[in-house]
């Protein structure tokens, strides 16, 4: 009788023994995993996304119409030219008064605010004043601010139209003073273009470069 | 005795144990409340199906109109020109019916404008658009009437609302029939390319739309998304 209790006994230390080992190392994995995870989140290793992203998100992303406009020296470039690189197209013209050098040194922060990850991305100016920006006062213009962006403009009124109406962008000439000539209303967004080629976001004026960089970080690794 | 003794550690070790069985619920539960909202969708939205073209065109009063005035307010295009007659549709009918039903809609401080695009620039001139407004009985502070050069329009109702507009050798219109329905951020929510939509399914999802607009502040805001996220749109 005291034998079959002995047993019995050893056999439920055993169970107990064994189950507490099983409790420990599932403990152990956990805390592990959630360590790791901390530390991987911690070095960037892991890039989480931002709970919200500063701009207005397309819910479903299409493909960016493609678009050939022209560069410094007039040579022409495309936005397919730059597949594999995150695009930022932002419209505006030299003649500016307000607007777009804001934009412009945000832009140039948001560069700064991504250190080396800001060789992936390209800061495009598009200009809805052909008339007076011409390719090299524009590129002029353009690099004033960083030495990557690149400024485009059309030889003509239909070449910026298609590419600033798809992208929800107007612009409209009025009256300015003798001094600063004509102005021109424009949408103040800057669209950014995935490296895929697809829309991915839209800022309204006023977003930081700071806040477009916490963006950019998540979708230059999408 | 001992041994019945050994028997009651072994179930009171099973107790232990049981203790943690729970544990399952929570999986099943997340699992069982997003199942419910993607099937009861307690909260409907209409899909953000693509960027409104931007424009700059002239309203009836000869003033310029852009697709900048109208962010923030949710906004009904529709496409037409005076001259359309039998058996060309005329789309504007059906927005003085909705005009008139707005009232159903609480809309709040969420203004609802009704933008009417004439691909007819020649002849709908700013003072033939007047007339044109005063006749369907239009009220002013919600509905523009606007045109502008041709090749703006082609970019505009073409390029942009996906509506092919042209001319045929006789000078007359051809003119694809729709209506299109913007939020205040200047997307795409609801596109009805049929002659005669339902007026009662444009004004629920306007409705959709107001709501979606007052409602998604703060914490209701991720609600929204998720039923962004679930697809839960209107059958």
């Amino acid at each position: 009788m005291t034998e079959l209790v002995d047993t019995a006994k050893v056999q439920d230390d055993q169970l107990r023994s064994k189950r507490a080992k099983r409790i420990w190392t599932a403990v152990g994995l956990i805390i592990i995993i959630i360590l790791g995870g901390i530390a991987l989140i911690a070095t960037g290793t892991w890039q989480i996304g931002p709970p919200e992203f500063h701009g207005m998100v397309i819910q479903a992303p299409q493909p960016a119409n493609n678009f050939t406009l022209y560069g410094a020296d007039d040579q022409p470039i495309s936005l397919r030219d730059f597949r594999g690189k995150t695009v930022l197209l932002y419209f505006g013209y030299t003649f500016c008064p307000d607007v777009c050098p804001a934009t412009m040194v945000e832009l140039k922060q948001m560069m700064a605010d991504l250190g080396n990850d800001a060789e992936n991305v390209q800061v495009i100016m598009i200009s809805v004043d052909p008339e007076r920006d011409t390719p090299a006062s524009l590129q002029d213009y353009v690099s004033h601010f960083h030495p990557s962006f690149i400024g485009l403009t059309g030889h003509n009124e239909d070449e910026v139209l298609a590419v600033t109406t798809p992208l929800g962008v107007f612009y409209e000439k009025h009256e300015g003073t003798a001094a600063s000539g004509y102005l021109i209303d424009h949408t103040a967004t800057v669209s950014v273009i995935d490296k895929e080629g697809y829309l991915r976001l839209v800022y309204p004026f006023g977003v930081t470069g700071s806040e477009m960089a916490a963006d950019l970080r998540y979708i230059i690794r999408d | 005795m001992t041994a019945v003794f050994a028997a009651g550690k072994r179930q009171e070790a099973k107790k232990t144990g049981a203790k943690w069985h729970w544990l399952w619920v929570i999986p099943v539960i997340s699992l069982l409340a997003v199942a419910a909202f993607s099937i009861f969708r307690p909260i409907q939205v209409l899909p953000r199906i693509t960027l409104a073209p931007g424009y700059s065109l002239t309203d009836q009063n000869g003033e310029a109109l852009t697709s900048e005035d109208m962010r923030g307010k949710i906004t009904l295009y529709t496409f037409t020109y005076t001259n359309c007659t039998e058996p060309c549709v005329q789309t504007t009918g059906l927005l003085q019916e909705v005009q008139a039903r707005l009232n159903e809609i609480d809309n709040g401080d969420v203004p609802i404008q009704f933008v009417t695009i004439s691909v007819d620039p020649e002849h709908d001139t700013t003072a033939v658009l007047t007339e044109f407004a005063n006749q369907l009985g239009a009220d002013p502070n919600i509905w523009h009437f606007v045109t502008g050069d041709v090749t703006r329009l082609k970019w505009v109702i073409g390029g942009g609302f996906g509506l092919y507009f042209g001319q045929r050798d006789d000078g007359s219109i051809i003119l694809d029939s729709g209506y299109t329905l913007v939020d205040g951020a200047g997307i795409i929510r609801a596109d009805y390319r049929l002659y005669n939509p339902d007026v009662d399914i444009i004004l629920r999802d306007l409705r959709l739309l107001v709501e979606e607009s007052q409602n998604s502040e703060g914490a209701a805001r991720y609600a929204y998304e998720a039923a962004h996220l679930f697809l839960c749109y209107p059958r």
